[in-house]
């Protein structure tokens, strides 16, 4: 056992190879069923008609531009949750979990796979989200919001850290009794300091002005740090938990 | 039970500390009166801020807020402490897998939950002296209240996982990855504007010192005492689960 183990790991590019034959094997699901982008996404869109109506009563003095950072991010983290949850329960349900185990995979390959996999979810989910925020809340004028490559960047910085710290917690929640209230538990507490620097450095970017970019830079930047040691440490971790 | 003995002793050197320290504080410890606190506007509704050159405002009447700083303070850095010990000991059972290491990381937890509720009442009682308000979402505060929602998740997560050791394992992940989370909540304060007083930079008065590291020794002796109690009152249950299997079959 030990000795075709020690052979398999010594073919050059297998771990790469793995890697792509699971992220293969979710997009093609996903394209088969599109249950995943479907149900994120018409979720978001109710997050949206929620928004109109929280903001009904605030007249047309109030700008919704001003927190249109921390909308999105809200949009964003709970869609996640129920993106990242579907995502391991069809793993489990269908016994594709077991048999990613079984097979002699490493375990970080299925964490990285699994991680991307969610992460191309929630970007598409976002890149539909924004524009038709920006379309529905952000019509009003008089603002000099900072280049178009701005929101999309942190957007994918913070995504990338929801969704590999999402899929560890997700693979735990699964096989609690309180699945999808148990991700909820801790998902949130941990992704606050993200979500804290993304939403600055999101409202930095569209609400732009005179120190703005430093505001956004700071914001990435802390993003950035968040993201390198949660998924290190998530990286870490995962053996322990898909093994249990 | 020779342990246990050491944490009823501790813990009654620890209480005798932390109420020394609580009355030098209100007899011996001389008030500050230098930046602590930022503010655009005075909002000690007790006693009025004087403008300071430096750092915008300061308190030059006695701030009697400031004496909560004794049991704050201390408590708030042995909830840290033991949060990292539980971290620590969730590492021990996933390198182990020996059951003692994850028992001790769930009381580790629990007496830091203890701590951090501590933390949270006095804190709010000094946010309503000084600031007048119950409630600030500042981050320091928010950092507490987020630390106390991970401990509460932790145990969220143990009571939802039947299988033991599954959920020894989930523990033990949640334990570390929350321990890595605080201390980066905790560097939020200082990237982002915060109005939370930072005593520590702006330099410590012997008086001051004295008491503070008085209920600061105090409160690390209650919190192993506490620690060591529960965890005899845990191998006790053990051994009368074992004892009962025993006897059923």
């Amino acid at each position: 056992m030990t000795e075709s183990t020690a052979t398999v790991s010594k073919v050059p590019g297998l771990s790469w190879r793995q890697f792509k034959a699971i992220l293969r094997k979710d997009i093609a699901m996903e394209l088969r069923t599109k249950e995943m982008v479907t149900s994120m996404g018409i979720y978001t869109l109710l997050t949206l008609v929620v928004y109109q109506v929280a903001l009904s009563q605030t007249g047309s003095a109030f700008d919704p531009r001003v927190i249109a950072g921390g909308l999105l991010w809200l949009a964003f983290i709970f869609t996640s949750m129920l993106g990242l949850n579907r995502s391991l329960v069809h793993e489990k349900d269908q016994g594709c979990l077991e048999a990613l185990l079984l097979s002699p995979v490493d375990r970080p390959v299925i964490f990285f796979a699994k991680a991307t996999g969610n992460l191309i979810f929630l970007a598409i989910v976002e890149a539909l989200t924004v524009p038709l925020f920006a379309f529905m809340f952000l019509q009003q004028g008089g603002y000099s919001p900072g280049a178009w490559w701005m929101v999309p960047l942190v957007m994918l910085a913070g995504s990338i850290g929801v969704a590999g710290v999402g899929t560890l917690l997700a693979t735990m929640s699964v096989n609690t009794t309180g699945k999808d209230f148990v991700l909820a538990v801790l998902m949130i507490p941990l992704m606050y300091p993200l979500l804290l620097g993304a939403v600055s450095a999101t409202s930095a970017a569209i609400l732009g002005g005179d120190g703005s970019m430093q505001q956004y830079l700071t914001g990435l930047a802390w993003v950035g740090g968040y993201d390198a040691i949660m998924l290190l440490a998530a990286f870490a971790l995962y053996e322990f938990v898909i093994g249990a | 039970m020779r342990q246990l003995k050491i944490a009823i002793v501790l813990l009654l050197i620890g209480g005798v500390l932390t109420t020394a320290a609580f009355f030098m504080a209100f007899y011996t410890a001389e008030v500050q009166s230098f930046g602590t606190v930022t503010f655009d506007e005075a909002i000690d509704t007790a006693f009025p801020l004087i403008p300071s050159a430096e750092e915008g405002y300061a308190y030059g009447r006695p701030w009697f807020s400031q004496k909560i700083f004794y049991f704050h303070v201390p408590v708030a850095e042995a909830s840290f402490l033991v949060l990292l010990i539980s971290a620590f000991f969730g590492v021990r059972f996933l390198m182990t897998r020996k059951r003692e290491n994850d028992t001790r990381s769930r009381v580790a937890m629990e007496t830091s939950l203890i701590f951090v509720v501590l933390t949270m009442i006095t804190g709010v009682l000094w946010t309503k002296a000084s600031w007048d308000v119950w409630w600030e979402w500042e981050p320091r505060l928010t950092t507490y209240f987020i630390m106390m929602l991970m401990m509460i998740g932790y145990f969220v997560l143990r009571n939802s996982i039947e299988d033991e050791e599954r959920r020894a394992t989930y523990a033990a992940v949640f334990a570390v990855l929350a321990a890595i989370n605080a201390p980066i909540s905790f560097m939020v304060t200082r990237i982002l504007p915060s109005s939370h007083p930072v005593v520590f930079q702006s330099g410590f008065a012997t008086s001051n010192l004295v008491p503070f590291i008085l209920g600061q020794v105090g409160m690390l002796m209650v919190g192993y005492a506490i620690y060591i109690m529960r965890m005899s009152e845990e191998r006790l249950r053990e051994r009368i689960d074992i004892t009962k299997e025993a006897l059923e079959a």
